[in-house]
C-alpha cells in the first residue's frame, strides 16, 4: 500500500493528502475482490474440464465455446434456487457459517505479494498473520455442522475439524523453516531474498534440500486444510451425504464453494510465496515493464500450483481418517522438526558443497526411517486355488 | 492516539468485573470456564498496557503475556477435561448439581 | 486513532457481556470469540503485532474450538442453559459483587498519577527477533518450565478426558 501510496502521490501531485491515502487504500482491496474470485470462477471450468480429460470424456462444453460461460450459468443458478433452512436449525448459527468461512480465505491475499512492492499492507508479521487467520476457518465448519441439527453433519464437521487442526502442525513448521532461513517474516522481503542468482531462479527456496521437503509439506498440508481430495473426507459424498454442508442449499451452498476455492488457492499463494520465489524470474525487477513481468510470473506460478492441485484431485483416491490423522501425526510433523534441523546445519556449515551434502544425508536418512516406521503390515502372498 | 493509560486499566478492571459476574451466576459449568478465560483476558491486556506505556524497552512483558496465554490455554484444556470427566458421572454440567465428594 | 480505542472497546465490552448471558450455549462462544479478536485488535492497537497474532492464533483457533467441542460431548437436549432466574438472589449477588469490584479498582486507578500517562508512540517498538533472541538468553529456564507444563496439561487431559470410556467397558 505504502507504494501505491507514493506512485499516486507523485503523479497526482495536485490532489490532497487524504483522497490520495484512500485512493490507494481501495486500489489493492478491488485488485483482491475483483481478481480472485474472477480465478476463483475460471478454476471452476477448468478444474471440471481437467478432470473430465483425465477421466477420458470432455468437461462441460455446452454452454459457450469450450463451455467458458459454464461459470456464469452456475452462477445464475445457484443465485435462483430456494434457500431452505432447516425448521429446528439454529438460525443465526445457520446463516453465520457461509460467511465465516469466506472471510479468513479473503483475509490471507492481503500479505501475498503480487508484484516487487504490490502487497496489500507490508506487515512485520506477514507469514505468521496468514497462518493464524487461516485457523479462524476452523469455527466455521464445526458451526455449519452443528447448526443443521443432523447427526451425520456433526460427524463431518468433526472430522472436518480434527483434520484441519491435525495439518495445521506440521504446515507451520514448514513455514518456520524458510522464517529461520530468510531471518524475517515479511513476505515482502521474503520473495526479495529469493532474487538474484541465475535468472533470478536458482536462488528460489524449493531448490534447496530443506526447501524442496518443505515445498512438499506445506503442499500437502495446504491440501488437507482446503479439505481437497486426497483429503476430502469431511465432503465425502459417499459417506457422509455432505458433511457439514449438507443442509444448505442455493447462496450459502455457493458461498461454502467459494469459501473452499479461495482458502485453497490461497494457501497456493503463500506457497508460491515462501518456496517458488513469489514474483521473481527471468526480468522481473521494480519499474513499470519489470513490475508487469513480476505480476505474470506470479499468476503463472500461481495457475501452476492450482493445476497440480487439480491433478492430484483427478489421480489419488480418498485417505481413510485413520489413515489420515496417522499420516499427519506420524510422518509429517517428525518430518517438519527434522526440516527445521536440517535449516540449522545448513545455516551453519559453511563451505557450501559439505552443506548441501549434510543436509540432504539428514533429510533422506529420516525421511526411511519414518516410512519404515510407519509402514503398514505387509499382506501375505496370496495362494490361488484353482478347484 | 493520546489514550491515557487509566483508560486501558479501567477497561480491564470492565472485563475482569464482567468475567468475574458470569463465573459467579452461571449454572453450566462451561459457561464458568469460559468467565475464567474472560478474566485471564483482561489481566493480560493490562499487562501490555504497562508495556506500551512505561516499560517498552524491554520485551519482558511480551514475554510474561506469552507464558500466561500458555498457561491459561493449559488450564482450559485440563478444566474442560474435567468437565467431560463429571459429566460422565453426573450427567449433567450443572454446578448446582455437584455437590458429593464421594462417587 | 482515539475513535478506534472506542470502537474497539465497545466490541470487547459487548462481546464478554454476552458471552456471560446469553442462554444458547453455542451463541455463548461466538460472542467470546468476538471478544478475543477484539482483545487482539487491541494488542494490535498498542503496537504489540507479535502477541496479537498469537491470542488470534492461541484463543480463537484452539480454545474456542475446544470450548465447542466439550459443548458437543456434553449437550443436553435442548442446548440452553435453562430457565434463567434474572431476579433471583444469586443473580443479583454476582452481579453486586461484580459491580463492587470494578468500582473499587476504578477509584484504585485513577487516585495514582500513572493513570495520566500518555503512550509512548514510536517509541515503542516489539520485534519478533528481540522476543525470540530473549526467550532463549534471558527467559530460557520459563520456556523449558511452560514446556514441561503444556506436555503435563496435554497427558493429563488426555488421561482424565479417557478413564471412563475405559471403567464403562
Amino acid at each position: 500500500m505504502e507504494t501505491i501510496y507514493q506512485i499516486l502521490h507523485t503523479t497526482f501531485a495536485n490532489v490532497p493528502a487524504w483522497a490520495v491515502q484512500i485512493a490507494a487504500f481501495l486500489i489493492p482491496i478491488a485488485f483482491i475482490f475483483g481478481v480472485y474470485p474472477a480465478i476463483f470462477a475460471l478454476t471452476t471450468l477448468v478444474e471440471r474440464k481437467a478432470l473430465g480429460r483425465i477421466q477420458n470424456r470432455y468437461g462441460p462444453n455446452r454452454v459457450g465455446i469450450f463451455g467458458i460461460l459454464q461459470p456464469l450459468a452456475d452462477g445464475l443458478k445457484i443465485l435462483l434456487k430456494e434457500d431452505i433452512v432447516p425448521r429446528v436449525a439454529d438460525k443465526f448459527t445457520h446463516f453465520l457459517a457461509p460467511v465465516l468461512i469466506v472471510i479468513p480465505g479473503l483475509l490471507v491475499y492481503l500479505v501475498v505479494p503480487v508484484a516487487p512492492g504490490m502487497v496489500a499492507v507490508d506487515l512485520k508479521i506477514g507469514v505468521l498473520f496468514a497462518l493464524a487467520v487461516g485457523t479462524m476457518s476452523v469455527i466455521a465448519l464445526f458451526m455449519a455442522g452443528w447448526a443443521s441439527r443432523n447427526k451425520f453433519s456433526v460427524l463431518g464437521a468433526v472430522r472436518a475439524v480434527a483434520q484441519v487442526v491435525s495439518y495445521e502442525v506440521p504446515t507451520v513448521m514448514a513455514g518456520v523453516a524458510v522464517i529461520m532461513a530468510a531471518g524475517t517474516l515479511s513476505t515482502l522481503t521474503i520473495v526479495q531474498r529469493q532474487g538474484g542468482g541465475l535468472l533470478n531462479i536458482s536462488n528460489w527456496y524449493v531448490f534447496r534440500p530443506w526447501g524442496l521437503v518443505g515445498f512438499a509439506l506445506f503442499i500437502i498440508g495446504g491440501l488437507a486444510e482446503s479439505a481437497r481430495c486426497p483429503f476430502d473426507l469431511p465432503e465425502a459424498e459417499s459417506e457422509l451425504i455432505g458433511g457439514y454442508h449438507t443442509e444448505y442449499s442455493g447462496f450459502k451452498f455457493a458461498l461454502f464453494q467459494m469459501g473452499e476455492y479461495l482458502a485453497g488457492m490461497a494457501m497456493a499463494g503463500v506457497t508460491v510465496t515462501l518456496f517458488l520465489g513469489g514474483y521473481m524470474g527471468p526480468g522481473s525487477g521494480p519499474g513499470l515493464a519489470g513490475g508487469l513481468i513480476s505480476m505474470l510470473w506470479f499468476f503463472v506460478k500461481l495457475a501452476g500450483m492450482i493445476g497440480l492441485n487439480i491433478w492430484i484431485r483427478g489421480t489419488w483416491p480418498r485417505l481413510r481418517v485413520d489413515q489420515l490423522m496417522g499420516f499427519a501425526w506420524k510422518v509429517l510433523l517428525p518430518l517438519a522438526l527434522v526440516n527445521i534441523v536440517a535449516v540449522g546445519f545448513w545455516h551453519f556449515l559453511t563451505p557450501r558443497p559439505l552443506a548441501w551434502i549434510i543436509t540432504t544425508g539428514w533429510l533422506v536418512i529420516w525421511f526411511l526411517v519414518l516410512t519404515k516406521c510407519n509402514a503398514s503390515a505387509k499382506l501375505e502372498k496370496r495362494e490361488y486355488r484353482y478347484v | 492516539m493520546n489514550i491515557p493509560l487509566g483508560h486501558y486499566l479501567i477497561l480491564a478492571a470492565i472485563l475482569f468485573a464482567i468475567g468475574l459476574a458470569g463465573a459467579l451466576t452461571r449454572k453450566n459449568a462451561i459457561i464458568v470456564l469460559m468467565g475464567i478465560e474472560v478474566m485471564f483476558n483482561s489481566a493480560i491486556l493490562n499487562l501490555v498496557a504497562f508495556w506500551q506505556y512505561k516499560y517498552f524497552a524491554v520485551p519482558t512483558a511480551q514475554l510474561f503475556a506469552i507464558f500466561a496465554i500458555a498457561v491459561a490455554a493449559a488450564e482450559s484444556a485440563v478444566g474442560l477435561a474435567l468437565v467431560i470427566a463429571v459429566y460422565r458421572h453426573y450427567k449433567s454440567v450443572d454446578v448446582d448439581e455437584m455437590k458429593e465428594l464421594k462417587g | 486513532m482515539n475513535l478506534a480505542f472506542w470502537i474497539i472497546s465497545a466490541v470487547t465490552v459487548l462481546g464478554a457481556l454476552l458471552a456471560v448471558s446469553l442462554r444458547n450455549l453455542v451463541h455463548c462462544v461466538l460472542a467470546l470469540i468476538l471478544f478475543f479478536i477484539g482483545i487482539a485488535a487491541h494488542y494490535f492497537l498498542l503496537r504489540a503485532d507479535f502477541l496479537g497474532t498469537v491470542q488470534i492464533l492461541i484463543y480463537v483457533g484452539a480454545v474456542a474450538v475446544l470450548i465447542l467441542f466439550a459443548i458437543m460431548l456434553t449437550h443436553n437436549v435442548t442446548g440452553t442453559d435453562g430457565p434463567r432466574e434474572i431476579l433471583g438472589v444469586k443473580w443479583w449477588s454476582g452481579a453486586v459483587i461484580a459491580a463492587a469490584l470494578a468500582i473499587l479498582l476504578k477509584k484504585a486507578i485513577l487516585s495514582d498519577p500513572l493513570a495520566m500517562v500518555l503512550p509512548a508512540g514510536d517509541k515503542a517498538q516489539s520485534s519478533v527477533a528481540e522476543i525470540g533472541r530473549a526467550l532463549v538468553a534471558n527467559w530460557v529456564v520459563p520456556l523449558e518450565a511452560i514446556a514441561i507444563l503444556l506436555t503435563a496439561a496435554l497427558i493429563g487431559a488426555v488421561v482424565i478426558a479417557l478413564e471412563e470410556i475405559q471403567k464403562s467397558r
